[in-house]
């Protein structure tokens, strides 16, 4: 069974003149296999710092983080990161984008291009496999950059803020696409925004992180049966509920910033 | 406003393109006409047409002479295999400089003291190494791109986003995969719009040094006019390389268009 746990993990960034800047302090976080998990915080409280911790690509100052029991000390195929649509390769076509990490891990040319092929046909985007990104539409993207961190077969998907950047209509197909990618590969999803909304209709549970430093303030599980929609009887309570967290916490950064 | 035809629009840019070139052209042979140039300095379009078409299309004498087709090759061998040499050079360091911060400390002002001297200074230094001939204009061509292009491939390394190596990192690329499969992709379009605008450059060292040592090519043919004190022939060799240096441009765009066509805000845009 896989699992991820975050053990009392802390961040300082080293800042010019000496200075430091205390971005994560005393993270404890633990994810079971299947899970969805959405962190939920204002910007600027460390929550992208935290996932390219588990990912990999960042250091961290203290604590632990381990998968399946082993601390992670790089990038690991277990743990994939997925960020905005900018991150596909512009100069690869969708199925060279998607069989990226492969070709990186040395896989035969045929083999990959079969691997990616059997991934786009599953999420619907075989027709699009010789396009280039800038010929496909914002939702294309991101459903590529998802279709290429689910080739490698990760067990955990760290997503930043991935539908972010797209408009509403857009990002409401793509949550129903990113749940049914969820439900037919099984994968453990850590997905980190600051729409609150969009955690509520995800995640089986909520981290809401604190700013300056980014601290967990409080796990939130989410019961509505799914599926939900925005409409759903019971979501109301939850967004009051965390918009009022949302709120102190956005004032308190302010005031810190002010002072 | 009714939408125009394919044909309509076509003909409409074409009319717009050509109309300053024919403009020109007129108050040209009106002038000369009329008196007001003294055409035997500035002869009009045509005066050297028919001087060139009357002359075999050949200039120079016995030995020396050339025709013109073979003098604007010559040339547009030397640009472009200097162009060449110097992107692919100036891409190479470039990386190699970025990968070690020791190197672009070492490299670095080394290039940037060099970057500053206009091509047509290392002619005579071209003539030394070289001597008389196509190594030495190509030489010339060469310096005159790289030192800016490295420079220029050092930035845009610098400018490659940053989530797009996370990315490649996350999915298991080594950092020499990252240098090879991201950041070396990532910088040619950008490097290639830089040779673009150093071109005339390039070209404009090509013809000097073509006036100066190489007794061929387009840029003798301006110098040989005027040694001939022939008006016909300066007036032809500029007209030649304005022509030859837009033909190569457009050749360097057609480059650019085609194969190295994702360019950050270009991808986007389309």
């Amino acid at each position: 069974m896989s699992s991820l746990v975050c053990r009392r993990v802390g961040k300082v960034w080293a800042a010019p003149h000496g200075l430091a800047v205390e971005a994560l302090r005393g993270i404890d976080l633990a994810v079971s296999a299947g899970e969805f998990v959405a962190i939920l915080g204002p910007s600027g409280c460390g929550k992208s710092t935290l996932l390219e911790m588990i990912a990999g690509l960042e250091s961290r100052t203290s604590g632990d983080i381990l998968i399946d029991g082993a601390p992670v000390t790089g990038p690991n195929p277990k743990a994939v990161m997925v960020f905005q649509e900018h991150a596909l390769f512009p100069w690869l076509s969708v199925e060279d984008n998607v069989a990226f990490g492969l070709k990186m891990k040395g896989v035969a040319l045929w083999d990959r291009r079969e691997r990616a092929r059997e991934v786009l046909r599953k999420v619907r985007l075989t027709p699009f496999a010789k396009h280039y990104p800038h010929q496909l539409s914002g939702g294309m993207k991101q459903r590529v950059a998802i279709a290429r961190a689910l080739v490698g077969n990760p067990e955990f998907i760290l997503m930043d803020e991935p539908f972010a950047a797209l408009d509403f209509q857009t990002r409401v197909l793509m949550q129903q696409f990113l749940l049914e990618i969820w439900a037919s590969f099984k994968s453990t999803i850590l997905f980190v925004t600051h729409q609150i909304d969009e955690a509520i209709l995800l995640a089986d549970r909520i981290v809401v992180m604190s700013a300056g430093p980014g601290a967990v303030i409080e796990e939130v599980p989410v019961t509505l049966p799914r599926p939900r929609s925005y409409t759903s009887e019971g979501f109301n309570e939850y967004r009051v509920r965390l918009t009022a967290h949302m709120e102190r916490e956005v004032m308190k950064a302010h005031a810190a910033e002010l002072a | 406003m009714a939408p125009r035809s394919p044909l309509a629009s076509w003909l409409i840019i074409a009319a717009a393109s050509l109309a300053p070139w024919a403009v020109i052209v007129a108050v040209w042979e009106l002038a000369a006409v009329k008196g007001w140039l003294q055409s035997s300095l500035l002869p009009p379009p045509s005066s050297f047409i028919r001087y060139a078409i009357e002359s075999d299309f050949k200039v120079g004498f016995g030995r020396e002479a050339m025709a013109i087709p073979a003098a604007i090759l010559a040339s547009a061998y030397r640009v472009i295999v200097g162009l060449a040499l110097g992107f692919v050079a100036a891409v190479a360091t470039g990386i190699a400089i970025s990968m070690s911060r020791i190197a672009k400390w070492s490299f670095l002002p080394v290039i940037r003291g060099l970057a500053p001297i206009a091509p047509i200074a290392w002619i005579p230094i071209g003539i030394i190494l070289f001597g008389v001939g196509n190594g030495t204009a190509i030489f010339v061509v060469f310096v005159g791109v790289y030192f800016l292009l490295t420079l220029s491939t050092v930035a845009a390394v610098q400018s490659v986003d940053e989530r797009m190596i996370k990315t490649a990192r996350t999915y298991g690329a080594t950092p020499r995969q990252v240098w090879l499969w991201v950041i070396f992709p990532a910088v040619l379009p950008q490097v290639f719009t830089m040779l673009r605008l150093n071109f005339f450059a390039a070209w404009m060292a090509v013809l000097a040094a073509e006036m100066v040592g190489l007794k061929n090519g387009v840029g003798m043919m301006v110098i040989l006019g005027r040694e001939m004190f022939n008006g016909n022939l300066i007036m032809l060799g500029i007209c030649i390389v304005g022509i030859t240096g837009y033909v190569v441009d457009s050749a360097l765009l057609f480059v650019q268009r085609k194969l190295l066509w994702w360019s950050g805000e270009g991808a986007m845009a389309r």
